[in-house]
C-alpha cells in the first residue's frame, strides 16, 4: 500500500475540483463558519460592449462576457445579460483571458548573492529560500532529492506580490519549490486576495528538478558537482523503479524481507513513462539538452524552463520536441564606454544582448511551444513590458497571447479551465484600454475567478477640460476668466487665465471630487499666491477661493470644451532587429556549421609522419575519401575531382591526441563529495563552446581525452571526444569507444594538500587508498553475483539498480578501462597487484612520474603510461620526477603517451614530445608517437586514429616544417575529412569577428540604454540556473 | 648485525659502482685558474654577427676575446668545440628560484613575507643554493636568474644570481635588481571562478592602490626628514622600509610592476611619472597598446611568459605567442621571462619560449637576445653578462645544436669560467635506474 500511498490524496482533489464546478449554480460553499452576519453579495457580472479577444486569433468585436460564481457562463456577441447581473459598460475596452505565470519560486525573488567563503570548502551555503529540508518522514538518503515536497502547502498568498502580478495580467501563478535537485512538486495559484482554501488552484502540476547544484567551495556534501546532480537526478529514478518493485514483491509475499519506506521514492512514481509534466531548469543551452536528453532515458514529459539562449541552437530545441518556459530578464547592454572596458566584453556578450529579446520570436516561428515566467525578473513589473520587447523583436502577438495563456494551461494540464474566454472556464480577465502589445496600452482590470481587480481605479470625476469661471468677488462684468485642467487623472496641471492672460496652476489636485489648485495672481491683477477649490457637481464647479490676505470667497465654472489629449506626436522607433545571424559556438570564432567533408581529398607533396609501419616519407600522398584514408604513398591515384591540398615543403601528421585534458567540461571536473563517484560521467557535461577547444586546434590536437578531477580514489567516467569545433555536445563523442574512468592515489585522494580541516575523509593514507579499491572491487564483484542470481531466478526482492557499482562491473568485465593519477611507484605497484587480484586490466596510469622505477612491471603487464614531460617539485609526490621518465618506460617497452593536463600545453604537444628525444634519446619519429599512435592504443582506439594508415579516420596536422621543431607552426586540421582549422581562415575570422564587434559596440552605445557598472566579461559557465547572471558561484577547480 | 654491515657492503658496491650518484647538489666549480679557450665552434656573441669555426677565450672569470680567431696564452687549455654552438648564458629575469623548493610544502617556500608592505625584504638573503631545481634549471643553459619575493603590495627586491656557487653571496650577481610591487587588477572580473564579489574586487584594489601611493607618500617623507636633519633636531627613529625605499625615491633602483592590462600598465606608468621613479613592466600582456606611453618613458617589459593562454576570450590564439614580435615592432624594449611557468621546475624552459615567438614571427636573433641580452640590459647587468664581449664574466654555454631547439643537449657549461658540472637530481635518478633496467637486460 506504501508506495501508492500518494495517489489516493490527488485523486481525492481532483474529485473536488469537479464537484467545485459543478457546484457553480449555486453560492459557494465554505467550511468557515460566519464571524458575524453571512454576507451574500451577488457575484454575477455581465462585461458589455468589449472586444474580445476570446483566444489568440478568435475576437469578438462588441461583445459580452458573463460571469456567474468565478466562472464564465457566457461570452459572445449575442449574450443576453441576465437581469441579476451588475453590469460594466466595457466600451472601448478590450478583454483578453487572464494570463499564466508559467514559472515562479516559492519565497519571492532570487535570495542575494551569497557570502563567498574564505577558500575550498571553508564558506557555508545560506539556508535556501523558500523551502525547508523535510524534517520528520522517510526521506532519501541524499537531502537534495526530495520530490515529496509539495507547493501547495508551502506557498503563502502575499497579498502586495499579488497586486503585482495583476498589474501585468497574470491571474494565476506556477509557484515551485527551489530548493534540491530533484526539489518537489508546483501548484497552481490565483493572484486574487485569499487565503490558500480559495487561491491554491492545483497541486501536483509538475515535478521540478535542476541537475545541478548550488555548488562552489561551500559545498561539502554529496553531489558537489553538475555530473554528480545529474547521476543524482538519475540514480534517483532508477530507485523509484525498483522501490516499485521491491513493495510489488513484498506484496505478493509478506514472508520477504520488508523493503525500506521512503517517501522520496513514493513521490516519485508515475513519472517515468507517465504524462505528469517535469519541469527541468537550464541555465544555458547546454542545460536546455541535458533537460532533453535525461528526459529520454527515463521517458518523461519534460519541460524546459529555459535559458533564454534557445535562439543559439534552435534546430536541436525543434527537433527535441520540448516545450520551453522563458525567462523575460533580457540581458542589459554590457560596459563598452571606453575601448578598454570593451575589450574585457567578448563576442558572445555582444551577440546576446543583440539577439536574446528575439529568442521567443523565433522559438515561436520554428513552432517551439512557448511560455513565459516572471521568475529571473527582478521586477514582476517589468513582465508585461519584457512580452511586449519580444513582439516589437518578432513575435507575433497571437503567438505572445498564446504563450501567455493556452500554452501554460495546457502545459499544466489545466486547459479545461484557463487560458482562453469560453463558458466553463474560470473568471480570470485582463481588461485593457487598446491592444495588448502595443506601448501606451494600460492593464485597467485584471479579474480573478469572477472578482474584479482595478489596477488603476479611475477618478471619481473627470474635472480635465475648459471651464468659464465666475466669481463672487474681482471680477468685472467684462473680465472673461477660463480655467484649463489637462494632463494624467493622477498628474494634472492647467492654466487661469482672465481675459487671455494666463497664469500657470500649481499643486493641481483631485481628491475624490473635490479640485484644488493655486497659481500667482500678480499677472492677473490679484496679489500673490490666490487659492481655490472646487467640487464637481454634476457638470459644474461650485467652489471656494482664497485671496493672498486670506479673505474667502465663491465661485461657480461651467464646462465649455471637453477633454482633449494631445496627440501624440512621438513616432515610434522602429525596433532594431539583431544585425548578425547566429552561429555556434556562440560569439569569437563560432561557425556557421560543420566544415564540409569533400568525397576526396589528397594531400600532396608532404613529408608524412604515418607514426604506422610506413613511417616517415617524403614527398609523399595521402587519399581521403569520405572521410577515411583510403591511400599513403609516394603514387597515389585520386579521382580527378579531388580536393587538392598540396603540401610542397610542408609536413602532414596524424592529428595530435591528449591523454589527459580537461577542456570542453562545464562545472567543474571533481564530484569530490564521495570517496568513490564512479556513477558520474564527464561524458554528461560536455561543453562544445570551450574556446579551449579551438585554441588546441590550432595546434595540431584533434582528439582530448577529458578526465575527472584526482579528488578521490574512483573518479567518474571519462569521455574522449574528437575537437569538431561547431558540433554539439553529443556529437563531440567519439563514437564507439569502450570507455575509461579516473582512478587517483596518493597526495590528492589523502587530500593531503587541501588544508587543515580535511583530515577525516577515508582514505587518509596510502595504505587506506589500497583497501578502499579492494573493497569496492570485491563489492561490485558481489553486486554482479546478486543480479546474476536474479536474473535467473526472479525471485526474492530485486536487486537495486547501482549506478557507482554498474561502473565497476564494467571494469571487471574489461569493458571499461582504468585511467589512474599516480606519482610513486610503491602505489602504482600497490594497484598494479590489487587490479591482478580482480582480472582487472589498467589501460594507463595518468602523470606516473615514477613509472620509470617500475617500468619493467607495468611493461610485463602490457599498462600504458601517460605523463608529463618535464613538471617537477611542486609537491613531495612529484619530487623524484624526471624528465626521462618518458624514455625509460618506453625503452622498457611501456606503451608512452605525452599529455597536457592544461589548456595551454595542449597546444604545442609537437613541440612536447620533442622532450622525449632530448631526454633519453628517444628517436624522432617513435617520439612522435607519443602524442598519437600510443595515446591511441592507451585509449583503445588504436584501430580508428592516432596514424596515418588505410582505413582509418582522417584526422590530420599540417605544419610549416618539421612537426617536433619549434619553429614550425600547425597550418591545418583536419578530422573525419573535414578542415576544422586554417591559419588563413583563422585570420579572416579575426577580421569578422572585430567588425562585428565593432558594430555592436556601436549599436550599445548609441541605443542610450542604461549601462551596468563594471568591467571584464558577464559570461561564466555557470552551474545553477536562476542566477546566469552575477550571482557566480565557484566550483572546485582541483585537478 | 651481520646484515647491516652486508647491507652497507651492497650500498657502497653500488655507490662505487655508479659513481655519479649523489646525495647532494653536485659541488661548485673551480676558480678558474688557467685561460680556456673554445675553439672551432660557432659563437653567438649575440650583440654581433655569429663567428662561425671561431674562438672565444676566458682568463680569471672574464672574457678577453672572441673572434674567428684569437692569440692564446701559452697556458691556454684548448677545448676544440667544433661542430658545436657557443652561447652566453641564458638569463630567466623573473624566477623565484632558491626561494622555494616544493611549492606544497609550507616549509620549504620563502617567496612571500607576510603584510602589505615589504619593501625591505631582499630576496638574495633567502637563496638557497642547496636547491635541487638550481642543477636541474643549468642544465639546460639557464644560467642566470632573477629571483623576486612576491608577498603583499610591494614585495622587497629581487636579485640576480648565477647558478653556481657555495652560497648566496657567491651567487648573487647583482642585487636589489629591483623593487617589485604588484599592481592591483583595475577591472573586476565576474567569472565564475571569482571568489570576490565586484564590490569586494573594488575595494580590494582601491585598498592596494592606496597602500601603494601611501607607502611611496610616508617613504618620501621619511627620506625628507632625513636630509632635512640638522643638529638639534630630533633624531629620526628608524624605519627599514622607508630605508629600503629611498634608492626608489632617489631613481637609483627601478620599481618592476607586475601588470598585465592596459589599466594596469598606464595606471603604472602615470605613477611612476609623477613620483619620478624608473621603471619596468612584468607581465606586460597588454603593452602593445600602451606603446607609445611606454616608449616616451623608455620603460622595458619583462614579458610575463609567451606558453600562456589568452586572456580574453576573443583573443587571438596565438596572443601570447605573438606578443615580443608585436612589441619588437612597436619598438618597445622588451625581454622574454619563463613566467606563466606553473612552477619554478619549468624556468628550464626559458629557451622555448623564446622558440615559440620565433615560430610566431620574431627574428630568430631577436628571439636569442630576448633571454641573453635584453635580460641583462633590462636590468642593468649587460656590464657583466648577456653577450660574448671581452670584459664580460665568462657565463657561457656550448651546446650540439641550436639552442631554441628542444632536443638540443647543453654540453658544457662554465660560470665565471668556473666550469659547471651538470649533473642533477634528475640524471642522477637516470642513471641509477638505467642500472636497474641494465641489470634487467634492458637497453637505455
Amino acid at each position: 500500500m506504501l508506495p501508492l500511498r500518494r495517489l489516493s490524496p490527488r485523486l481525492w482533489l481532483t474529485g473536488l475540483g469537479v464537484l467545485v464546478v459543478a457546484g457553480m449554480v449555486g453560492a459557494t460553499e465554505t467550511t468557515v463558519p460566519p464571524p458575524g452576519i453571512r454576507e451574500h453579495t451577488p457575484a454575477i457580472s455581465a462585461l458589455t460592449h468589449a472586444r474580445i479577444v476570446a483566444a489568440p486569433g478568435r475576437v469578438i468585436e462588441n461583445g459580452t462576457v458573463v460571469i456567474r460564481d468565478g466562472i464564465i457562463i457566457a461570452a459572445g456577441a449575442q449574450v443576453a445579460v441576465p437581469a441579476d447581473a451588475t453590469i460594466f459598460d466595457l466600451t472601448g475596452k478590450t478583454v483578453y483571458a487572464g494570463f499564466i505565470d508559467a514559472y515562479s519560486e516559492l519565497g519571492g525573488p532570487p535570495k542575494p548573492p551569497m557570502e563567498r567563503g574564505g577558500g575550498r570548502g571553508r564558506g557555508q551555503e545560506p539556508e535556501g529560500p523558500g523551502t525547508p529540508a523535510p524534517k520528520g518522514g522517510a526521506n532519501y538518503w541524499n537531502s537534495k532529492v526530495v520530490p515529496q515536497t509539495r507547493a501547495d502547502q508551502l506557498y503563502q498568498p502575499d497579498n502586495d506580490a499579488n497586486k503585482n502580478y495583476r498589474s501585468q495580467g497574470i491571474a494565476v501563478r506556477l509557484v515551485a519549490p527551489s530548493e534540491g535537485i530533484i526539489k518537489g512538486t508546483s501548484a497552481l495559484v490565483t493572484t486574487g486576495d485569499g487565503d490558500n482554501t480559495r487561491s491554491v488552484l492545483k497541486d501536483h502540476v509538475a515535478l521540478h528538478a535542476m541537475l545541478t547544484t548550488r555548488g562552489g567551495f561551500g559545498e561539502d556534501s554529496y553531489p558537489t558537482s553538475p555530473m554528480g546532480a545529474y547521476t543524482l537526478f538519475r540514480q534517483a529514478f532508477y530507485d523509484a523503479d525498483w522501490y516499485r518493485q521491491a513493495w510489488d514483491a513484498y506484496r505478493k509475499d509478506k514472508q520477504l524481507p520488508r523493503p525500506e519506506r521512503n517517501d522520496a521514492l513514493d513521490a516519485l512514481q508515475g513519472y517515468a513513462g507517465g504524462t505528469a509534466p517535469v519541469v527541468i531548469d537550464a541555465s544555458d543551452i547546454l542545460y536546455d539538452l541535458r533537460a532533453d536528453r535525461i528526459g529520454k532515458e527515463f521517458n518523461l514529459n519534460v519541460i524546459v524552463r529555459g535559458s533564454g539562449q534557445e535562439y543559439r541552437l534552435l534546430d536541436a530545441i525543434k527537433a527535441s520536441g520540448r516545450s520551453v518556459i522563458l525567462p523575460l530578464e533580457f540581458p542589459k547592454p554590457p560596459n563598452v564606454k571606453t575601448p578598454e572596458e570593451a575589450m574585457g566584453v567578448s563576442l558572445e556578450t555582444l551577440m546576446h544582448w543583440d539577439i536574446a529579446p528575439e529568442n521567443a520570436g523565433r522559438l515561436a516561428q520554428a513552432g517551439v511551444p512557448i511560455a513565459f515566467m516572471s521568475q529571473g525578473l527582478k521586477d514582476t513589473k517589468d513582465f508585461l513590458g519584457a512580452v511586449r520587447k519580444a513582439v516589437q523583436r518578432g513575435l507575433s502577438a497571437d503567438a505572445a497571447l498564446t504563450a501567455l495563456t493556452v500554452t501554460p494551461a495546457g502545459l499544466y494540464g489545466i486547459a479545461d479551465r484557463l487560458g482562453t474566454i469560453d463558458a466553463g472556464k474560470a473568471g480570470n480577465l485582463v481588461v485593457t484600454d487598446g491592444d495588448l502589445f502595443a506601448d501606451k496600452t494600460q492593464i485597467l482590470e485584471t479579474w480573478v475567478d469572477g472578482q474584479r481587480y482595478e489596477n488603476k481605479p479611475a477618478p471619481l470625476a473627470d474635472v480635465r477640460g475648459a471651464w468659464r469661471l465666475t466669481l463672487s468677488e474681482k471680477q468685472a462684468p467684462t473680465d472673461t476668466i477660463k480655467l484649463l485642467v489637462k494632463g494624467d487623472p493622477d498628474k494634472l496641471s492647467g492654466t487661469l487665465s482672465k481675459n487671455g492672460k494666463e497664469a500657470k496652476l500649481n499643486d493641481v489636485g483631485l481628491n475624490d471630487a473635490r479640485l484644488g489648485f493655486n497659481f500667482k495672481g500678480d499677472s492677473l491683477g490679484w496679489n500673490g499666491v490666490v487659492r481655490m477649490t472646487a467640487t464637481l457637481d454634476a457638470a459644474t464647479l461650485i467652489g471656494t477661493g482664497a485671496w493672498s490676505d486670506g479673505a474667502a470667497w465663491t465661485w461657480t465654472g461651467e464646462r465649455i470644451g471637453p477633454f482633449t489629449p494631445e496627440a501624440d506626436t512621438s513616432k515610434p522607433k522602429p525596433p532594431q532587429m539583431a544585425s548578425f545571424p547566429v552561429n555556434f559556438p556562440f560569439g569569437a570564432f563560432g561557425t556557421a556549421g560543420p566544415p564540409a567533408q569533400p568525397a576526396a581529398v589528397l594531400f600532396k607533396n608532404a613529408t608524412v609522419w604515418t607514426c604506422g609501419p610506413q613511417g616517415k616519407m617524403a614527398g609523399a600522398s595521402v587519399l581521403v575519401q569520405s572521410g577515411k584514408i583510403t591511400a599513403v604513398g609516394a603514387n597515389v591515384n585520386a579521382p580527378t575531382d579531388a580536393v587538392v591540398v598540396d603540401l610542397v615543403g610542408k609536413h602532414l601528421t596524424p592529428g595530435l591526441m591528449d591523454c589527459h585534458s580537461h577542456i570542453a567540461t562545464d562545472g567543474g571536473i571533481n564530484e569530490s563529495g564521495q570517496t568513490i563517484s564512479a556513477e558520474v560521467r564527464i561524458g554528461d557535461f560536455i561543453d562544445p563552446t570551450d574556446i579551449s577547444i579551438y585554441r588546441e586546434l590550432a595546434g595540431g590536437l584533434t582528439e582530448a581525452h577529458v578526465l575527472h578531477g584526482s579528488a578521490n580514489t574512483i573518479g567518474g567516467q571519462l569521455q574522449l571526444i574528437k575537437l569538431r569545433w561547431g558540433a554539439l555536445p553529443e556529437q563531440m563523442k567519439f563514437d564507439n569507444w569502450p570507455g575509461t574512468i579516473k582512478f587517483a592515489l596518493g597526495e590528492n585522494v589523502k587530500q593531503s594538500n587541501w588544508g587543515d580541516r580535511y583530515t577525516t575523509r577515508y582514505p587518509q593514507t596510502r595504505m587506506g587508498v589500497e583497501q578502499l579499491v579492494r573493497d569496492e572491487f570485491t563489492a561490485a564483484r558481489q553486486y554482479k553475483a546478486r543480479w546474476e542470481d536474479w536474473k535467473k531466478r526472479h525471485a526474492g526482492i530485486p536487486p537495486r539498480r547501482d549506478l557507482e557499482l554498474d561502473a565497476i562491473v564494467e571494469i571487471l568485465d574489461g569493458t571499461r578501462f582504468i585511467h589512474c593519477h599516480s606519482y610513486r611507484q610503491d602505489e602504482i605497484l600497490a594497484l598494479m597487484r590489487t587490479c591482478e587480484d580482480f582480472g582487472v586490466k589498467i589501460a594507463a596510469f595518468q602523470h606516473i612520474l615514477e613509472g620509470y622505477k617500475v617500468a619493467d612491471v607495468m611493461a610485463k603487464d602490457g599498462i600504458g603510461g601517460s605523463c608529463f614531460t618535464d613538471w617537477w617539485a611542486y609537491k613531495i609526490e612529484v619530487y623524484d620526477a624526471i624528465p626521462y621518465d618518458g624514455a625509460l618506460m618506453h625503452n622498457a617497452g611501456v606503451v608512452v603517451s605525452f599529455n597536457s593536463d592544461s589548456d595551454e600545453l595542449a597546444r604545442r604537444l609537437n613541440w612536447e614530445c620533442a622532450k622525449a628525444t632530448k631526454y633519453g634519446g628517444v628517436p624522432e619519429e617513435e617520439a612522435l608517437k607519443f602524442v598519437t599512435i600510443n595515446t591511441a592504443k592507451q585509449l583503445k582506439v588504436d584501430n580508428r586514429v592516432g596514424s596515418i594508415e588505410v582505413g582509418k579516420d582522417a584526422d590530420l596536422a599540417v605544419w610549416s616544417g618539421p612537426p617536433m621543431s619549434t619553429y614550425s607552426i600547425c597550418e591545418q586540421t583536419w578530422i573525419d575529412g573535414r578542415q576544422y582549422f586554417d591559419r588563413t581562415e583563422d585570420a579572416q575570422r579575426r577580421i569578422d569577428d572585430q567588425k562585428k564587434r565593432a558594430t555592436l559596440i556601436q549599436k550599445i552605445l548609441q541605443s542610450g540604454d542604461e549601462t551596468p557598472p563594471g568591467g571584464g566579461d558577464h559570461k561564466g559557465k555557470w552551474p545553477r540556473c536562476d542566477v546566469f547572471d552575477e550571482q557566480s558561484v565557484e566550483m572546485e577547480g582541483g585537478r | 648485525m651481520k646484515q647491516y654491515v652486508a647491507i652497507a657492503a651492497a650500498l657502497a658496491s653500488i655507490i662505487t659502482s655508479l659513481g655519479v650518484l649523489q646525495a647532494a647538489v653536485p659541488t661548485p666549480g673551480a676558480p678558474q685558474d688557467h685561460p680556456i679557450a673554445l675553439v672551432g665552434g660557432t659563437v653567438h656573441p649575440v650583440d654581433k654577427p655569429d663567428i662561425p669555426g671561431g674562438t672565444l677565450l676566458f682568463e680569471r672569470g672574464k672574457i678577453t676575446a672572441v673572434g674567428p680567431t684569437a692569440t692564446l696564452p701559452p697556458n691556454t687549455e684548448k677545448i676544440d668545440v667544433t661542430g658545436k654552438q657557443v652561447y652566453p648564458g641564458l638569463i630567466d629575469a623573473n624566477t623565484s628560484l632558491g626561494l622555494t623548493e616544493i611549492g606544497a610544502v609550507r616549509a620549504s617556500n620563502d617567496i612571500n613575507e607576510t603584510g602589505s608592505i615589504n619593501p625591505n625584504v631582499k630576496a638574495e638573503v633567502a637563496i638557497n643554493p642547496e636547491s635541487e631545481q638550481i642543477p636541474v634549471t643549468r642544465s639546460n643553459g639557464v644560467t642566470l636568474a632573477l629571483s623576486a619575493p612576491g608577498g603583499g603590495v610591494i614585495c622587497g627586491t629581487s636579485a640576480l644570481i648565477q647558478l653556481d656557487g657555495w652560497t648566496w653571496e657567491d651567487m648573487t650577481v647583482k642585487a636589489p635588481v629591483g623593487m617589485h610591487v604588484k599592481w592591483p587588477r583595475m577591472t573586476t572580473i565576474t567569472a565564475w571562478w571569482m571568489q570576490d564579489s565586484e564590490d569586494k574586487q573594488k575595494e580590494n584594489r582601491d585598498k592596494a592602490l592606496k597602500d601603494v601611493r601611501d607607502a611611496f607618500d610616508q617613504a618620501r617623507a621619511y627620506m625628507t626628514a632625513k636630509k632635512g636633519a640638522a643638529p638639534g633636531t630630533p633624531a629620526l627613529e628608524n624605519d627599514s622600509r622607508w630605508e629600503a625605499m629611498i634608492s626608489v625615491l632617489e631613481g637609483r633602483l627601478p620599481i618592476i610592476v607586475d601588470a598585465d592590462e592596459i589599466q594596469q600598465i598606464e595606471a603604472a606608468v602615470a605613477f611612476a611619472e609623477a613620483e619620478h621613479v624608473k621603471l619596468i613592466i612584468d607581465g606586460g600582456y597588454d603593452a602593445v597598446a600602451c606603446a607609445a606611453l611606454l616608449k616616451k618613458d623608455d620603460v622595458p617589459v619583462l614579458i610575463g611568459g609567451i606558453h600562456r593562454t589568452p586572456q580574453r576570450e576573443d583573443d587571438p590564439y596565438d596572443a601570447a605567442y605573438t606578443l615580443p614580435d608585436r612589441l619588437r615592432r612597436a619598438g618597445v624594449r622588451y625581454c622574454i621571462t619563463g613566467k606563466g611557468a606553473v612552477f619554478n621546475g619549468d624556468v628550464r624552459n626559458l629557451p622555448y619560449h623564446a622558440a615559440t615567438a620565433a615560430a610566431y614571427g620574431l627574428p630568430k636573433d631577436d628571439a636569442l637576445k630576448s633571454i641573453t641580452l635584453y635580460p641583462a640590459q633590462i636590468l642593468g647587468a649587460d656590464d657583466r653578462v648577456g653577450s660574448l664581449a671581452v670584459g664580460k664574466d665568462a657565463t657561457v654555454i656550448v651546446t650540439d645544436g641550436d639552442i631554441l631547439e628542444i632536443p638540443t643537449h647543453v654540453e658544457m657549461e662554465f660560470i665565471q669560467g668556473r666550469k659547471v658540472d651538470l649533473t642533477d637530481k634528475q640524471k642522477t635518478l637516470w642513471e641509477k635506474y638505467k642500472e636497474k633496467y641494465r641489470r634487467l637486460g634492458i637497453k637505455n
